[in-house]
């Protein structure tokens, strides 16, 4: 891209600037890191001394600035270095920030903010009301183009395996739409009951609040929302799609296959399920002891996939893929899981009474379970399963459950979350033991251990070390053994390419195997896993199975793209404290004596899953609830939509990157920040515009109509408290701007100016202080030391009171306006690398030769236009702009256009 | 007004929880934002910030006359839309 000029900034004095320069006939690029052109000025009520109103003269120029066929606007984009050529022209790159809103599609109507979940402080009114993460800047925007704030992945929805959208239905919660959260999850898995309960919720370990008072139940209210939703609703309600005549069978019915069925079913594919077990559901169904995931609630995320048309074969083992393809399927895709129990391979273990957990698990699930009752038994192994297995032991009624871990408690695979559990429910864990033998004569009696010394090797490589001399023996009547469980796939060596431990080989990448059409995922390729893991490869099975039966390039397609996870520190520096919210407390039902299998964890109420969701942070900003892509007519929201870096070649640049506001709080007498009634001129400009956050000027404490109102001139500028010395110029006059708009709009109300000198120096300025003198206004001269806030929100200032002998006053306020100054913006001096672009004592951008070439830099081709090189009014600052574009337009001309 | 400020960015956050029990407030009839602010609890800077977003984006409008006290009346509205 070449471009005979870059405009930094798109404020009064860069659109002057570019305007100006496109009207000359030359090309310009115009960068703006806002939504929106307009700079401050669009913002204000009205201008001064004429009382033109700020928006109605902003406006046109704002659309002849788009508009222009010499100008290119760039919004959203930040201009990231600009380098200096030998030949005198400039290499710069750019980066365009995602709007995650195709410009092209969107019209602007607002459907998508309406809908967000997200609130936050709306900058375009100065923080007094709120906006959505999904926004357009202000009304009178230009491009009035939607924009979705994203910070980047909120770290629940980063790390869920399951690629569910936490943070999303967390916000739906929050905003009452229960539904809504529910079809939300729907779109990752149909799983939304079983992994509210069972999931093990890494998103929860990663949760931004974890850091401070303890982490949101993300789990529990994804339980909260499916309760919610199969207790409305007695049948799945889904939108069935029109069948696209394409057939997939999948083998197996685990969180992997369901979750695939469910996808694939969605896409309009006729989805056959081939379940060798008497009910589908896989470990859902024959594994989870029902006290943490009743059969009821796996039987209700079924149905949403039946619902969808997909049908279930049970009872029906699968053993030769390619029949499948002969009987007409055009994919398969395998999801079995890993049904086949590990083996201890110590002598013994053949004896009757010794039983694999899955077995245990699966008859106990059944309703045929071994009678324990009375019967001291011992479980091998330290994991999950193996919990599982202890628990559901003691509510058989064993007298004694012992649960031998060749780890050490720190190291038990198992979350240390059950193994507390396990230990209240009077199951004793011994660690750091292996099994030397099992122990009998036909029927174990009991177990030799022997001491395990170590259980990785120094490549962590499980290699368990043993001190055979180191021995125990425990006395029992039945063994559960939970060491491991592996895929059962001897019948598909041969047809595919299976893995020496049993598990299937494929493409990480496609998850295709060797044969094109079959596809395998979740447990069968992995190894054993978690449930939401599984869901999560079924999930991805599906995306490419549906892209290879659509004949497209698997590995051109990015599965599930995210943003990066978002940073945690900088979500909590984005306030400047976090009240504290405590976490609602999960009171599971435990007893030492556990009988029979009744769900232990209780649901959420409404108001514990309300409070719950009021302590999300919102850390990615957008939640990635997906109503915006819902509700938006022209389907114009891309959240796939990503950052671009744009590279230009210019002949000159003019930095027109404006000013800051100073921070009113640094002016800690005045209470900004900590008393509700005292704002900045800023936002009285906002309370007094046309589009402005409130209905009138109200004081933001409490919405009263204010009546007595006060000024503090010089806020933060002529004032050597806060390394400002400096006049901000425009402060006196957008003062006794306000002073007589006020007056206009709140004829009751009295106001008064405090102030040192009032500088009114232009044309008509002395004046349009007169006037407001004339309506009414009061000008108090002398300095106000301090503020107190009264317990009704109003204000106690005390101040010198000069033409009255200097004597210290006290008077009562109801709101009190912060005049407060001009900040240089610093990020001037960033455009150039190695502080080549010099700025001034006072760090504004230097004109090095103010008197006679206004406008021109330290660097030769580069401008600076507007009140980058200091506080200007309006006026002035376009008069600055025209000359800065003079003087890039003689520069141009000199060096010669880029060719 | 002696309850210690809570982060602006914190109270906006609340500001879906709060609608619906705001609008179950307002259910009745309109209400001022001390009025809102005593039936819900919450400081009444808060419940500004949080009217303030429901009538931006379409939940409740003010009603023209202020009170003797010098406040707006907030009350439902249809939302456009909705």
């Amino acid at each position: 891209m070449n471009y005979d000029m870059l405009v930094v900034g798109s404020g009064i004095g860069g659109m002057e600037s570019a305007l100006k320069l496109g009207d000359m006939g030359y090309k310009v690029l115009l960068v703006e890191k806002e939504a929106s052109v307009g700079g401050k000025m669009i913002l204000l009520s009205k201008v001064f001394p004429t009382l033109d109103c700020a928006s109605c003269i902003s406006t046109p120029k704002m659309a002849a600035t788009i508009h222009h066929p010499n100008i290119t606007v760039l919004t959203y984009s930040e201009v990231e270095g600009i380098r200096r050529d030998g030949d005198g022209r400039f290499q710069v790159k750019i980066r365009r920030k995602p709007t995650f809103v195709d410009p092209a599609l969107c019209t602007g109507c607002r459907q998508c903010e309406m809908g967000c979940n997200v609130a936050v402080p709306d900058q375009f009114n100065a923080d007094l009301v709120s906006r959505r993460a999904a926004y357009i800047a202000f009304p009178q925007a230009v491009p009035k183009k939607a924009v979705i704030e994203r910070g980047g992945t909120s770290p629940c929805t980063f790390t869920c395996p399951a690629g569910i959208k936490s943070h999303g239905y967390v916000a739906l919660i929050r905003s009452g739409k229960y539904e809504e959260a529910f079809n939300l999850v729907l779109e990752s898995t149909p799983l939304v009951g079983s992994l509210g309960r069972a999931c093990f919720a890494p998103c929860e370990e990663e949760c931004t609040r974890g850091g401070l008072e303890g982490p949101l139940p993300i789990r529990r209210l994804k339980r909260f929302v499916a309760d919610t939703h199969y207790r409305d609703h007695e049948r799945a309600e889904v939108k069935v799609p029109a069948p696209n005549g394409k057939k997939v069978a999948i083998v197996g019915s685990g969180p992997a296959g369901l979750t695939a069925a469910w996808q694939l079913a969605l896409q309009g594919h006729q989805v056959k399920i081939l379940e060798a077990a008497p009910q589908p559901g896989g470990m859902l169904r024959l594994a989870i002891p029902a006290y943490r995931l009743p059969a009821e609630v796996v039987d209700q995320d079924i149905r949403n996939v039946t619902a969808l048309g997909v049908e279930i074969a049970t009872n029906t083992r699968v053993e030769n893929l390619e029949e499948l393809k002969q009987q007409g399927f055009d994919a398969v895709l395998v999801a079995t899981g890993t049904p086949r129990a590990a083996k201890l391979n110590v002598p013994g273990e053949e004896l009757q009474g010794v039983v694999s957990s899955l077995d245990f698990l699966r008859a106990v699930k059944l309703g045929t379970p071994t009678d324990l009752k009375g019967k001291d038994v011992v479980v091998i192994g330290g994991g999950n399963v193996a919990i599982d297995a202890s628990r559901s032991a003691r509510r058989l009624g064993a007298r004694s459950v012992r649960q031998v871990s060749l780890e050490s408690r720190a190291d038990m695979p198992a979350h240390a979350w059950e193994v507390e559990e396990a230990l209240t429910e009077g199951v004793t864990v011994l660690n750091s033991w292996g099994v030397k033998q099992f122990l009998g004569q036909g029927r174990v009696q009991g177990v030799e251990l022997k001491r395990c010394t170590a259980v990785f090797d120094s490549a962590h490589r499980f290699s368990p070390q043993y001190d055979e001399t180191t021995t125990e023996r425990l006395d029992c009547d039945a063994v559960i053994v939970a060491v491991g469980m592996t895929p059962d796939t001897a019948a598909f060596a041969g047809q595919v390419q299976v893995n020496k431990n049993r598990t299937i080989q494929v493409d990480p990448a496609t998850l295709q195997t060797s044969v094109p059409y079959i596809f395998a995922a979740g447990d069968v390729v992995s190894g054993a896993s978690f449930i939401n893991t599984a869901a999560g490869r079924g999930r991805k099975a599906a995306f490419m199975i549906d892209r290879w039966l659509q004949g497209k390039e698997l590995n051109e397609a990015e599965f599930d793209p995210k943003l990066p996870m978002v940073d945690k520190a900088e979500v909590l520096q984005r306030q400047r404290s976090h009240s504290r919210r405590d976490p609602v407390v999960n009171p599971v039902t435990l007893s030492a004596e556990p009988r029979g299998f009744a769900e232990i964890e209780p649901p959420l109420t409404e108001e514990e899953a309300l409070v719950s969701v009021s302590r999300c942070l919102d850390c990615g900003v957008c939640s990635e609830c997906h109503q915006c892509v819902a509700t938006c007519p022209a389907d114009a929201v891309k959240m796939e939509m990503r950052e671009q870096k744009v590279e230009a070649e210019v002949g000159a640049v003019i930095v027109s990157t404006g000013f800051k506001l100073f921070p009113a709080d640094l002016k800690p007498q005045y209470g900004y920040g900590r008393f509700k009634n005292v704002i900045t001129g800023m936002q009285m400009d906002r309370l007094l515009a046309p589009t402005r956050p409130y209905n009138t000027v109200l004081r933001p404490g409490d919405g009263k109509v204010p009546d007595r109102i006060a000024y503090i001139l010089c806020t933060g500028s002529r004032d050597q408290t806060v390394n400002n010395p400096l006049c901000s110029k425009v402060c006196c006059m957008y003062s006794i701007k306000q002073n007589q708009l006020i007056m206009g709009a709140l004829p009751l109300a009295d106001v008064t100016v405090h102030y040192i000198d009032i500088r009114a120096f232009n044309k008509g300025y002395d004046e349009f202080y007169e006037q407001a003198k004339a309506m009414g206004a009061n000008f108090v001269k002398g300095r106000v030391a301090r503020i107190k806030e009264k317990e009704d929100g109003n204000l106690l200032l005390y101040y010198e009171d000069i033409a009255n002998g200097g004597r210290i006053n006290e008077a009562e306020y109801d709101l009190v306006v912060l005049a407060v100054g001009i900040q240089p913006n610093l990020e001037a001096g960033k455009l150039f690398p190695g502080g080549q672009l010099k700025l001034d004592n006072y760090y504004y951008v230097e004109e090095v030769d103010e008197d006679l070439n206004p406008g021109r830099t330290s660097i030769d081709g580069v401008y600076v236009a507007g009140s980058a090189s200091g506080a200007k009014d309006i006026p002035d600052s376009i008069l600055h702009a025209g000359a800065a574009a003079a003087q890039a337009a003689a520069y141009v001309e000199k060096v010669g256009r880029p060719s | 007004m002696s309850m210690p400020n809570r982060d602006v960015r914190e109270i906006i956050r609340d500001e879906h929880l709060m609608r619906n029990r705001i609008l179950k407030v307002l259910a009745p009839g309109p209400q001022t934002i001390p009025q809102i602010a005593a039936a819900l609890g919450y400081p009444t800077h808060e419940v500004m910030f949080w009217v303030m977003g429901m009538r931006k984006y379409g939940y409740v409008a003010e009603v023209k006359e202020v009170t003797d006290e010098g406040h707006y009346q907030y009350q439902v509205v249809e939302r456009e839309g909705a």
